[in-house]
């Protein structure tokens, strides 16, 4: 390529080579200013307590090197992928893969669930860790009622999460309840502290909305460090009994299940026990969403988030349709919390920081607000990636922060931003999916 | 229906009052809507239409005055009751749902009151015999939509709660002349044809008093002049405040 061949550039941007070395060449000026002194020379206070001083100039041309060579390909890329905000046509033969892929993702990765325990039953790290993926799926389909769907932004979710937790400890340790018991009570009673926010933040949107519900978060876990004498304060809650088959303990006793089927005992029978039941939960949490968005509160819940004015000339009840929003998902964050008392066996509100409540939003948002598949795939990467990168513990946040502004870019809805009609016609469906996937964007 | 309902008008606006915190938007109006009617209620920005649009709806609430409906005081209702006293709104800057699909705006009209399977049929036939470019776009994106046919979902949509009044804000801003001709023919369509009651609320004075039975005018929170359509549109003082004025091309 040389400089003379400058192609006829677009309308608005210049390209061609020359454009390109130019941009280079001004980079590694800019480079070569600010370097030349932050690395070509180089100062230190000498052994007689005099400036000694070395030059450097071979770092500070590779430097310079790669700032020029990295402006060509930075370049060269962005001309490749045209604006940021222009409308790709993908071509005919991926787009078909994209659909074939779109269309089997989600049973494929509902086989591959049931399927866990079986390839991986001698691996409890995998296990314990899809155990943890699957806790976090069920909270960011609960969080995406509140948040994907009504788009009421709740940044204190982990609160009805440690209500549920809290509710289960407490019951099973001072009453003797059981696991199956509780699990309803630990829904209603978090789906009542749901409404119990709903009141005040009725009249609030966005960033208002947001700083409430943030200090709700907050002042559920003061309120459970601080309660000493009910919540056993910043020492947690321990013992909390193992949930049981029916009444049948998954332990190495003579009634347990192991001796009852007359097999030999084994920890990793609880495991897979666990794992089931959360996958089974989840499910739940995803069926009643999927049903509710069907039915007119679930409609109604969308049109919220869409535009509350209009709600309201519609005559739909705003007040209602928020509060049943904040208490369903309030009801499976419960579930959610029950359930991780009982796999933990131990609590303490330091489970229940901030932080919880940012990463479960961060993977309603990650994944396309109301979209359930991208949620479980967002839990995925998020709880699965991190793991993953474990490895390299201080560049972790590193790769998280990059990715996730890349993806802001590329798919600023999250990774499945499409959002698929709940009302059709019948005779009109032939014509509805060819539209829906021209809109897609 | 008895006798005396079908003398009354269908609503009735009597000295109403409404403010936003201090600030009084109505000031004591009087309007009347018959059956049957289409009545324009035209005023410059800032004159209250909408707000007076919306008291009827119950918000923001009257502070003084009745508001009768049918024969039955709504003063005080709260607008999800009131919607189901099949009063329908379509309001100012059409406010359709943008990532909803066409079906499911109008069905969002329909959810409002209980209605039936067969019902549901009917409006959507009603609404697409009135609008066809709506059934072409049933599965499109709201917000994809052009000017026009939002504003023709927005009416559609408040149809599909089969309303007995209808009451429309600005139903031809920022619309092209010919386009918003289309959706003041269709206005006239429903009156003629189902005898549906239609309060309009408009700064394009030429247009909606044409079509309008009778006419009110608000000043600043008050009713300053009513009479029919046509009379309205030979005053001078209306000629030179919102016609002469107020004409592009």
């Amino acid at each position: 390529m040389s400089a003379t061949s400058a192609r006829p550039s677009h309308a608005a941007q210049p390209s061609g080579s020359a454009f390109i070395l130019k941009k280079a060449l001004i980079s590694a000026a800019v480079a070569l200013v600010l370097f030349s002194l932050m690395i070509g020379i180089r100062t230190e206070a000498g052994p007689q307590g005099g400036l000694i001083y070395w030059t450097r100039f071979g770092d500070l041309a590779a430097l310079v090197g790669t700032v020029f060579g990295g402006s060509i390909i930075i370049e060269l890329l962005r001309q490749w992928w045209g604006p940021v905000d222009k409308e790709h046509i993908v071509p005919k033969p991926v787009q078909a893969a994209m659909s074939f892929a779109g269309r089997w993702l989600a049973p494929a990765l509902l086989v591959f669930a049931f399927l866990v325990p079986v390839i991986f039953y001698n691996q409890r790290y995998i296990l314990d860790l899809s155990i943890l993926v699957l806790t976090y799926v069920m909270l960011g389909w609960g969080l995406n009622v509140v948040v994907g769907l009504a788009g009421l932004l709740d940044l204190g979710y982990v609160a009805f999460y440690a209500v549920g937790a809290y509710s289960y400890a407490l019951l099973a340790t001072n009453f003797g309840l059981s696991f199956w018991v509780c699990l309803p009570l630990a829904g209603i009673l978090a789906a009542f502290w749901g409404v119990l926010l709903g009141f005040p933040v009725l009249r609030l949107r966005g960033d208002y909305l947001a700083i409430v519900t943030l200090a709700f978060g907050e002042i559920i876990r003061l309120v459970i460090i601080n309660w000493q004498s009910l919540t056993g304060g910043p020492n947690g809650v321990s013992g909390i009994p193992r949930p049981t088959l029916f009444g049948i303990p998954l332990d190495n006793s003579d009634d347990g299940l192991a001796a009852k089927l007359g097999i030999d005992f084994s920890p990793t029978h609880r495991i897979v026990f666990l794992f089931y039941l959360i996958l089974a939960m989840a499910l739940l949490t995803n069926w009643v969403t999927i049903r509710l968005r069907r039915l007119p509160i679930g409609r109604a819940w969308e049109a919220l988030r869409e535009d509350e004015v209009a709600c309201r000339a519609l005559g739909i009840n705003v007040t209602t349709t928020k509060l049943t929003a904040f208490a369903t998902g309030a009801m499976f964050g419960g579930f959610a919390g029950a359930f991780f008392a009982t796999r933990q066996g131990f609590i303490s509100p330091e489970s229940f920081t901030f932080q919880e409540s940012a990463l479960v939003l961060a993977i309603v948002v990650l994944g396309g607000m109301g979209s359930q598949l991208g949620v479980a795939l967002a839990a995925l990467t998020m709880i699965g990636g991190f793991e993953l990168f474990r490895g390299f513990d201080q560049y972790r946040m590193l790769v998280f922060g990059i990715a996730m502004v890349l993806l802001m870019i590329w798919r600023p809805r999250g990774l499945i931003g499409h959002r698929a009609p709940t009302v059709f016609l019948e005779r009109n469906q032939a014509i509805s999916s060819d539209l829906v996937k021209e809109g897609h964007g | 229906m008895s006798a005396t309902a079908a003398t009354t008008p269908l609503l009735a606006v009597r000295g109403v009052r409404a403010a936003y915190g201090k600030i009084e938007a109505l000031k004591g109006v009087d309007i009347e809507i018959n059956r049957g009617e289409i009545v324009a209620l035209i005023g410059a920005n800032g004159a209250g239409k909408s707000t007076l649009m919306m008291t009827i709806f119950g918000r923001p609430r009257a502070r003084a005055g009745t508001i009768e409906y049918d024969g039955r005081d709504i003063t005080g209702v709260s607008t999800h009751e009131i919607a189901r006293l099949r009063i329908a709104q379509s309001p100012e800057g059409r406010r359709i749902f943008p990532r909803m699909s066409v079906a499911e705006n109008l069905q969002m009209g329909a959810d409002a009151t209980e209605c039936s399977e067969a019902e549901r049929e009917a409006g959507l036939e009603r609404v697409f015999a009135l609008f066809p470019r709506l059934k072409e776009r049933i599965a499109q994106r709201g917000g994809t939509l052009s000017g026009g046919e939002q504003q023709m979902l927005a009416i559609g949509r408040a149809l599909m709660s089969r309303p007995r009044l209808l009451m429309l804000d600005e139903p031809s801003l920022g619309l092209a002349p010919l386009i918003a001709r289309q959706i003041f023919d269709a206005i006239r369509t429903l009156n003629r044809q189902d005898g549906l009651t239609v309060l309009i609320v408009e700064q394009n004075a030429n247009h909606a008093l044409k079509l309008a039975h009778r006419g009110y005018v608000m000043v600043n929170g008050l009713i300053t002049l009513s009479g029919t359509g046509g009379e309205l549109l030979q005053r001078p003082e209306i000629r030179a405040a919102y016609l002469e004025g107020g004409r592009h091309g």
